[in-house]
């Protein structure tokens, strides 16, 4: 019983602090809170073909999934991500990239990508859901004035052998 | 004696074998020389230790041969139509029979005994005393080996009816079903008083009694009967007297009684013709004999009585107050005998054959458990009883949905059947509910009682076994938190329905809760109370600034609000509903008017809570003061306007979906002021004579069967946290692929936000979820681990 009644926002914020010691303490708590409220609002939003969820009982570290959305090449794929937030979150940009590796003209072998809203263009208005979604949405509409994969952003141009190729090398 | 020795007999020792064996049976008094001489003989001879051999040896044979045959023979005798006294008088001639042809034998060996106890003539051995008592054991042993039943009947018979005799004689008058209480017949013996035999039957007891005592065999032969008659008579006594009779201790009334019985008791063990109770003093032996007979009917009794009010504990719960009597006389027994266990397992299992099943109200349910905390705790003070046997009501009480609601009702005295949870909150002195902080106990070490052995052996130790009603209800889910939400829920509801701003009674609840369940938990409840205080307040200023403005500026519709800070109440029930344009502009003053009293604040409204109170006005007739939801005022404002709406256009305008719709406007057609013309078209009635209203009595019914409470419900709610749960179960799934149940329990625990009625989910509770999802086809369980389908992805 005692553990039921447990405030689970204090146990994961001790859960939290643990995981990352490195973490200015000042602003830990606040953290905490945005990050907790963040998934809530994913959980409640009910978005179709994105979703996250923190990777252990680290609030910190996120893993999340992305479905290629319908009518774009990527179709039918799934790729998994993971977030990292910095202690200066949402100030400082999340850390994203792809663990699934993705073939893609702004993803590089590695899985970073290339995307303004996680660089220079970062705003702590920005949320782990509006991440995800501009993530979606790169993949069916690549920028391929600054590839990191150039082998992609070439192959870009014909749709259907792009399409064999990422079906070809499309391992999850 | 010896084969070989026979030429070696001295002279004369046959003859004085046969003088002194003779003298020793002989029933007249022999001369005591020539026995002397003939003794000293035998013993000089070495002979004088066989005699008392012989003496035995001859009793037994013709104790086994005769005596014992004639006197069976003699019992048996008056078979057929035989009068019970004939059977009397039969009895105490057999035993009469039986002690004369003894006799000679017992005298025998008296005077052998006595022999040896002189030592005359050397002659040695046990004495009389100890002679004494062999030929008594070899009197029961051949007497009583085998005995034929019909001695026992008879004895049985006899002692029934002196037993009866006495009680009449001593005023008491036997209850017993086959004695006629027929002035014709004498209530002693049942017969016509012209062959009354009652002073018979009670000198027969008596040389009865003093017979058997002289042979020795009166405890043998009388105690199984006298067992025998008063457990009958105890048990008769019970189930007459106690049976169903819980307001009355029936304990004295019982030992007065037990005196009684123990008159007639003397009677039977009285050894000795002069030790009746007539002088008022009885010898030592018999008193021995009564003090542990009077032991054993008091134990009997405690064990008979406890027996059947364990079979009526459950009415006895029920009935207490009233049968605190019962329950203190139980009190009493149980401490005597050992039925503890007995009595626990009883209860539990009434408890769930006759309270724990769907056919009870949850109410009643929760009145039994009050009563039986109540009558449970006078019963066993260490109240283990009361947490083993109630461990089942509790258990079930939790299944219950509408428990919590039950118990929070009767707290705040909502509930008419039971007020005594009302009761026992504004009582004195409230014991606080923190019971697991009470380190230091203020009682003395020494006074320290260890548990007894039936007691729960978990980690809540004797501390914790609380009797208190109140902390007893509010543990059963383990915590506070659940009651104080559903208080609110409550509390909310109760305020909102009057909507007269009228809190003194709403004031008093939390002030009391406040005492239970401490300050902080009832913060909430305060800033309940606060806002319609203030409500109140801003209502009457606005009110009054209205006033004072032009009448073409006032408002078209008064408006009085009820001001909640929406932080501290529960979740309203979200409905969606377009005011008529007149009202929403008379809340927009409202607010207008509110922002300007509160600066940096404004109001959102729920438009469909509320009542509204109209008067209808129609050609030939005019309906006042109708007090109506806003939804059935907002439909009838329309009409003022237009005299008919089809259905789809009037849910268009409202905002309200169509069924909805139907179902409120059947309360106009119920006031007769709408009328359906055709199927989906209303339209005003203005003359009500105009046409006969003739589906007045099939009227639609406006079901309001959400209408009554303005919050959320609790299976409401937890639908809603199960959904909340389900979207959490579901993206933890679809990220971390596969997780086992322990997993999904923690991370549930530690990323869903604390909310109300959010957090509590135990490990259970979360794999029925699961189940359930599994039989859905919406999860699938291998290996112990959870995943979701490919299907959905």
């Amino acid at each position: 019983m005692a553990s039921q009644n447990l405030d689970p926002a204090a146990a994961s914020s001790t859960a939290a602090l643990k995981g990352n010691e490195t973490a200015g303490s000042a602003s830990k708590g606040s953290v905490t809170k945005r990050l907790q409220q963040e998934l809530m609002t994913l959980m409640m939003s009910g978005d179709k073909g994105i979703s996250a969820f923190p990777e252990s009982d680290n609030l910190f570290k996120w893993i999340g999934t992305i479905d290629g959305a319908q009518g774009t090449v990527y179709e039918g794929l799934r790729y998994k991500l993971s977030l990292e937030f910095p202690s200066g979150y949402p100030y400082n940009a999340p850390r994203v990239k792809f663990i699934t590796s993705c073939f893609h003209p702004n993803v590089d072998e590695n899985g970073f990508i290339c995307l303004d809203i996680l660089k220079e263009k970062w705003s702590a208005l920005y949320d782990v859901r509006s991440i995800l979604l501009s993530i979606q949405s790169l993949l069916g509409e690549p920028n391929n004035d600054s590839p990191m994969n150039s082998a992609a952003a070439e192959l870009w141009e014909n749709q259907e052998a792009f399409k064999a190729h990422l079906h070809a090398t499309y391992k999850n | 004696m010896n084969e070989n020795s026979e030429d070696l007999m001295p002279q004369g020792l046959p003859e004085a074998w046969d003088t002194v064996t003779a003298a020793l049976v002989s029933p007249a008094p022999v001369t005591d020389e020539c026995v002397s001489d003939a003794l000293n003989l035998l013993c000089v001879k070495g002979l004088g230790q066989y005699l008392e051999g012989w003496l035995l040896e001859t009793l037994q044979v013709s104790l086994a041969s005769n005596i014992a045959p004639d006197f069976w023979a003699g019992l048996q005798q008056p078979e057929v139509d035989s009068q019970e006294r004939d059977r009397a008088r039969t009895l105490l001639e057999s035993f009469r029979t039986l002690i004369q042809r003894l006799q000679p034998f017992l005298c025998g060996l008296e005077r052998l005994g006595t022999w040896q106890d002189e030592s005359r003539a050397g002659l040695h051995g046990p004495g009389a005393h100890g002679l004494r008592e062999r030929a008594f054991s070899i009197i029961r042993a051949i007497l009583l080996f085998s005995q034929p039943p019909v001695l026992h009947q008879r004895v049985l018979e006899f002692y029934s009816r002196t037993f009866s005799v006495y009680m009449s004689q001593t005023g008491e008058q036997i209850e017993s079903d086959d004695v006629v209480t027929d002035s014709d017949f004498c209530t002693g013996c049942a017969t016509a008083p012209h062959d009354c035999w009652c002073q018979d039957a009670l000198e027969q007891l008596q040389e009865f009694s003093h017979i058997l005592s002289r042979l020795q065999l009166l405890e043998r032969v009388s105690s199984e009967a006298v067992t025998n008659i008063l457990h009958r008579l105890i048990e008769q006594r019970m189930e007459q007297r106690c049976r169903g009779e819980y307001e009355r201790s029936f304990l004295s009334d019982f030992n007065d009684w037990l005196d009684q019985i123990l008159g007639w008791l003397r009677r039977v063990f009285a050894s000795e013709v002069s030790n009746l109770p007539a002088d008022g003093k009885t010898d030592y032996a018999g008193s021995t004999i009564l003090q542990r007979w009077r032991c054993h009917m008091q134990q009997f009794f405690c064990r008979i009585y406890v027996n059947m009010r364990i079979e009526e504990l459950f009415s006895i719960i029920r009935d207490f107050p009233e049968s605190t009597p019962a329950v203190e006389d139980l009190k009493f027994c149980l401490e005597r005998t050992n039925q503890r266990q007995q009595l626990l397992t009883s209860l539990k299992s009434a408890f769930e054959t006759r309270l724990l099943h769907p056919g009870v109200h949850t109410a009643d349910i929760i009145t039994v458990y009050i009563s039986a905390i109540k009558a449970l705790r006078e019963l066993d003070p260490s109240m283990v009883i009361l947490q083993v046997a109630c461990q089942p009501i509790r258990k079930y009480l939790r299944t219950r949905e509408d428990t919590v609601r039950q118990i929070v009702a009767s707290l705040t005295g909502d509930t008419d059947g039971c007020s005594e949870l009302a009761n026992e909150l504004s009582r004195a002195d409230p014991v606080t509910l923190e019971t697991q902080d009470s380190e230091d106990e203020g009682s003395d070490p020494e006074e320290w009682t260890p548990d007894p052995t039936d007691a729960l052996t978990d980690k809540t130790g004797s501390k914790q076994r609380s009797s208190d009603i109140i902390s007893l209800l509010v543990s059963i889910f383990g915590s506070k938190e659940i009651f104080i939400d559903e208080y609110k829920t409550v509390l909310a509801d109760r305020l909102l329905q009057q909507l007269n701003y009228n809190t003194a009674r709403e004031i008093r609840n939390v002030e009391l809760l406040k005492l239970r369940f401490g300050e902080s938990h009832m913060n909430f409840c305060e800033v309940m109370l606060k806002d319609v205080a203030d409500s109140r307040r801003i209502n009457t200023n606005i009110h009054e600034e209205e006033a004072r403005l032009p009448e073409e500026q006032q408002t078209p519709v008064p408006l009085s609000a009820m001001i909640l800070s929406s932080e501290f109440w529960p979740k309203l029930k979200e409905e969606k509903l377009e005011l008529p344009a007149a009202v929403s502009k008379s809340m927009e003053a409202y607010t207008h008017r509110f922002e300007k009293l509160k600066a940096m604040r404004t109001l959102s409204w729920k438009p469909h809570l509320g009542s509204v109170t109209l008067d209808v006005e129609l050609e030939d007739r005019t309906l006042t003061n109708l007090s109506v939801s806003p939804i059935h005022a907002a439909i009838i404002l329309h009409f003022q306007d237009k005299s008919t709406w089809a259905l789809e256009e009037l849910s268009g305008v409202l905002g309200v979906p169509q069924e909805l719709l139907r179902r409120k406007l059947a309360l106009w057609q119920q006031h007769g002021v709408l009328q359906e013309e055709s199927p989906g078209r209303y339209s005003v009635l203005e003359n009500a004579t105009s046409r006969e209203r003739p589906d007045r009595g099939i009227m639609l019914i406006d079901s309001d069967e959400e209408g009554d409470s303005n919050t959320t419900t609790q299976s409401e709610q937890r639908e809603e946290k199960l959904q909340l749960f389900w979207a959490y179960i579901q993206a933890m799934l679809t990220n971390l692929e596969s997780m086992t149940l322990e997993r999904i329990h923690t991370m549930l625990r530690m990323f869903v936000a604390s909310g109300p009625g959010v957090t509590e989910m135990d490990v259970n509770e979360l794999q029925a979820f699961l189940q359930k999802k599994v039989r859905d086809q919406q999860l699938i369980i291998s290996a112990g681990v959870y995943r979701l389908p490919k299907t959905t992805q």
